[in-house]
């Protein structure tokens, strides 16, 4: 059996291990996205990029990873990092370049700055698709943070692959089962900040 | 020694030719079940909308769980091996199938079907010569989706004795073998990208056959 304590640990360490990943993705991809904007190359690449590396297995990802960085966190992270920025990139993209150009005309017309207009028209027009790609990220961060134990995250993962080496169920669900609550809280959660973050007048 | 003899030397001492073999064996197995299933599945909740929201949003719960996680609550049912990975690819995949069949049958313009109608053609003729053909570059989109996360989950399946590449890779980290662990992932992951590149084309060549939108 596994200790209580044991798994309170791991799943605070697989909480850490996501959300470090997704802050740095953010912090990462939005200005990315931003600057996306102002050059059509930069965006091309991007997002050629971002569809060619969705198609990489997550564990051919992680794996490489070891002969590259090490083991540990910090891999992790990194491993994670390469999968779940693209999304965010991706839909911050598409979300600020998909705005009626009228809008913008508009905001020109009545005299906002350039920042101005990011700031009060691109961005809360964007923000559907951007948090559309953060719960993708997060999600996906969430499956591969369970994986990444493999390398010595640390995390639920851990005691999954415990329970693998001595092909014991009851170790295996005790991993499994909390990791698998954690995606749906995730999915839950991110789906109502979502909800309050839409400005009411682009609500159906 | 050159490069190329480094690789080769790997990639005999992996046996990675059959891996490879036996990871495109798991792979299409698993791609063929999830596009039965899912077509079926999208083509059912079309003949019944009252029941498509609700099978929907449970497919789409599956699509959040982590694939280790699944594979490994799979594995006391379906014991070690290239079962649970099967499993759990065809779990992933039934989703964007199913959801872009369901779409894809439902959007097809009206007027094509007054046309049908209108020509003498039962419901039954107007699902299988219209609606199925004109929604057909949205279905290979799902499939194409399902494609990737099949990938995904069977590399996987080295983990719980599945075979394939997943195995090479796993044994590279066990071991410590840096270049077994490089050229096993770089090859992964190129055979995944010229897979979904090859699945892409197809897909661009049926919409500007078919596509409407």
């Amino acid at each position: 059996m596994v200790a209580i304590e044991t798994v309170l640990d791991a799943t605070m360490e697989h909480i850490v291990l996501v959300y470090t990943t997704l802050l740095i993705s953010i912090v990462i991809s939005i200005p990315l996205a931003f600057l996306s904007l102002y050059s059509k190359k930069l965006a091309f690449l991007v997002m050629k990029f971002a569809n060619m590396v969705q198609a990489v297995p997550s564990f051919a990802v992680v794996a490489i990873m070891v002969p590259l960085i090490g083991i540990g966190f910090t891999p992790a992270v990194i491993a994670i990092m390469l999968r779940a920025l693209l999304p965010i990139i991706k839909n911050t993209y598409i979300g600020l370049s998909n705005i009626d150009p009228a809008l913008i005309d508009y905001a020109e017309g009545v005299g906002l700055s350039q920042w101005q207009i990011h700031r009060h028209i691109r961005l809360p027009n964007a923000y559907p698709a951007i948090f559309a790609g953060i719960k993708f990220a997060a999600i996906l961060a969430n499956s591969i943070a369970v994986l990444t134990a493999y390398i010595g995250s640390g995390g639920l993962g851990e005691i999954i692959f415990q329970g693998l080496i001595g092909y014991n169920t009851k170790t295996l669900l005790i991993g499994a089962i909390p990791a698998i609550v954690l995606a749906i809280l995730i999915e839950i959660s991110f789906t109502a900040m979502e909800k309050r973050l839409t400005p009411t007048h682009m609500k159906e | 020694m050159t490069l190329i003899q480094v690789i080769a030397e790997v990639w005999d001492k992996n046996l990675m030719t059959m891996r490879t073999i036996e990871h495109l064996q798991m792979f299409s197995i698993a791609l063929l079940l999830s596009i039965i299933i899912g077509v079926g599945v999208g083509v059912y909740i079309y003949s019944r909308p009252k029941i498509a929201n609700t099978v929907l949003n449970l497919l789409n719960i599956v699509e959040t769980i982590p694939d280790l996680a699944l594979i490994v609550v799979l594995l006391p049912v379906l014991r070690l091996g290239a079962g649970p990975a099967i499993a759990a690819s065809v779990l992933y995949s039934i989703l964007p199938i199913a959801r872009n069949t369901y779409t894809g049958l439902k959007g097809v313009d009206e007027e094509y079907t007054y046309v049908a109608h209108a020509l003498g053609l039962s419901p039954r003729e107007t699902l299988f010569k219209v609606r199925i053909p004109m929604s057909l570059p949205l279905v290979v989109g799902g499939i194409r989706i399902a494609l990737v996360f099949c990938m995904g989950v069977i590399t996987l399946g080295g983990l719980v004795a599945g075979g394939g590449l997943g195995t090479v890779l796993q044994n590279g980290i066990q071991l410590y073998q840096k270049d077994a662990i490089l050229i096993a992932g770089i090859w992964t992951g190129l055979l995944a990208v010229i897979l979904d590149a090859f699945a892409g084309i197809i897909e661009k060549k049926l919409h500007q056959r078919y596509g409407t939108w």
